[in-house]
């Protein structure tokens, strides 16, 4: 039984797994280009982003989630996901990647934001472009700042894969409370805190040695 | 001498266990209901059949069903909820309750642990498409290339499962609904309780229809074994059915689709 239950959470939980690694690839880009949006002197394109952050951030994940995979079939009446579990799976990605950039670009912000303007002009003394300023000057320094708050989305976003189940994704919690209607046997569910506890372990252990590695410089 | 002494006894003890029996056992149930002048009524929480409203008094079709009956038969009624709903029969046997009346599947156990009244109630595991669709989707055949939504552990997903159909599960059956409104899933396969009152006019369902049945089952009342009990509901059933305030109940309740006719 014990190796039933081992073989069904880790089918789960590598779905988990999957929908962290995906969200983060696209969330950690987009969160980037969102933030540029909340700090431009083009006032509209400040105040859409500004808004959009204001609605993702405003809204549980779970309903936007539903909104995301039923909306388009309920609210227009065409359903844009498909029948099946990819679209659904796509639909998950999605929402997640929205959801997770916006709160990505907030810290962006606040770390591109805290840096001095005198790093600018260096640059510019420099010759350097821009473009160049950005990515060799500024990135770096941000970086550094915010792996700090990163970390904590970041393992926030491993316990919210768990949402997933809502529109028939089957992640580790679904595996989990399969077992009680099936077979009547409750352990499962409580056993795969186990997992989202060790990989959480993992990450934080990964954190704290790239703040190490990134903490040249200090005097 | 030893003889007529063993044969004395023995008609004594008989005499003793037949009056002890029949002190505890009256001969006529519904005298028994009546002289004590309460109808014990076993139910759980189960809407639309029984359930409370705001002020925590019972409500639902059985409920209301139940407080007529007993309204019929000149007895107050009073409603107990069952902790163990697989010892009803027990509760019966025990006179803890004079009758289980809770949207109760006739099964195997029930018929033979308890005298129960004619089907009232047929419930069914059914199909729902949409309405553009459903003829395509008439009979059981035609469902075999279709994608399902069910609830987890439901017996609608029994019934896909054995059927060998494709499937999503999800946490609810009106999860499920919701995927055939947003046209995630093609079909799903919930209850006829559920579907009467949740698709068609006057829901955010007007473009779903029913099609196909694909199990079927019946609910009844349950008295104690050999109780008269039941012919007199069967009699009052008919009753009610007749005077049209039967389905006026029903329709209540929105289960007027699964009554049966009397």
């Amino acid at each position: 039984m014990f190796e039933t239950v081992l073989q069904a959470l880790f089918e789960g939980f590598s779905k988990s797994l999957e929908i962290f690694v995906l969200t983060l690839l696209g969330a950690l880009p987009l969160g980037l280009i969102i933030s540029f949006g909340s700090m431009s002197r083009f006032v509209p394109l400040k105040i859409f982003t500004r808004g959009l952050v204001w609605v993702v951030r405003g809204t549980p994940l779970m309903l936007q989630l539903i909104i995301f995979f039923y909306g388009p079939g309920l609210l227009l009446g065409t359903n844009i996901w498909g029948i099946g579990s990819q679209g659904r799976f796509v639909a998950v990605i999605v929402a997640f990647i929205l959801n997770y950039a916006c709160y990505f670009s907030e810290i962006y912000r606040g770390g591109i934001e805290g840096i001095p303007r005198g790093q600018y002009e260096a640059g510019q003394v420099l010759g350097m472009n821009k473009g160049q300023i950005f990515f060799r000057i500024v990135l770096p320094q941000v970086i550094k700042r915010i792996v700090p708050p990163m970390s904590n989305e970041i393992i926030t976003l491993v316990k919210d894969t768990s949402l997933a189940r809502i529109i028939g994704v089957y992640e580790i919690i679904y595996f989990g409370e399969k077992f009680i209607k099936s077979n009547g046997i409750i352990w499962p569910l409580f056993f795969t805190g186990i997992f989202y506890l060790l990989f959480s372990g993992v990450l934080t252990l990964l954190f704290g040695y790239i703040e190490k590695k990134l903490s040249y410089y200090k005097v | 001498m030893k003889k007529i002494l063993a044969a004395l006894m023995a008609t004594v003890m008989m005499a003793i266990c037949l009056a002890g029996c029949g002190a505890k056992k009256p001969d006529s149930d519904m005298q028994y209901v009546k002289d004590k002048g309460t109808l014990l009524v076993g139910i759980t929480d189960f809407a639309p059949m029984d359930y409370k409203d705001e002020d925590g008094k019972w409500i639902g079709f059985d409920a209301d069903m139940a407080t007529k009956f007993a309204d019929s038969l000149g007895v107050k009624v009073e409603f107990v909820e069952l902790a163990d709903w697989g010892k009803k029969i027990m509760e019966l046997d025990d006179y803890q309750v004079d009758c289980v009346w809770n949207g109760m599947t006739l099964n195997e156990e029930v018929l033979n642990g308890m005298e129960t009244s004619k089907p009232y109630c047929k419930n069914q595991q059914v199909v729902v498409v949409k309405s553009d669709v459903a003829d395509k989707y008439s009979t059981k055949e035609s469902l075999k290339d279709l994608t399902f939504a069910v609830e987890d552990g439901s017996a609608g997903q029994d019934v896909v499962e054995a059927n060998k159909w494709k499937s999503t599960a999800l946490p609810a059956q009106s999860d499920a609904l919701k995927e055939v409104g947003a046209g995630t899933s093609e079909a799903c396969v919930i209850d006829l309780l559920m579907a009467g009152a949740m698709i068609g006019e006057g829901t955010s369902y007007a473009d779903l229809v029913r099609t196909v049945s694909l199990t079927e089952e019946d609910y009844g009342v349950g008295f104690r074994k050999g109780s008269d009990l039941a012919e007199e509901l069967n009699k009052f059933f008919k009753a009610c059915y007749d005077d049209g305030s039967l389905m006026q109940i029903a329709t209540t309740y929105g289960v007027q689709k699964t009554m049966v006719e009397w």
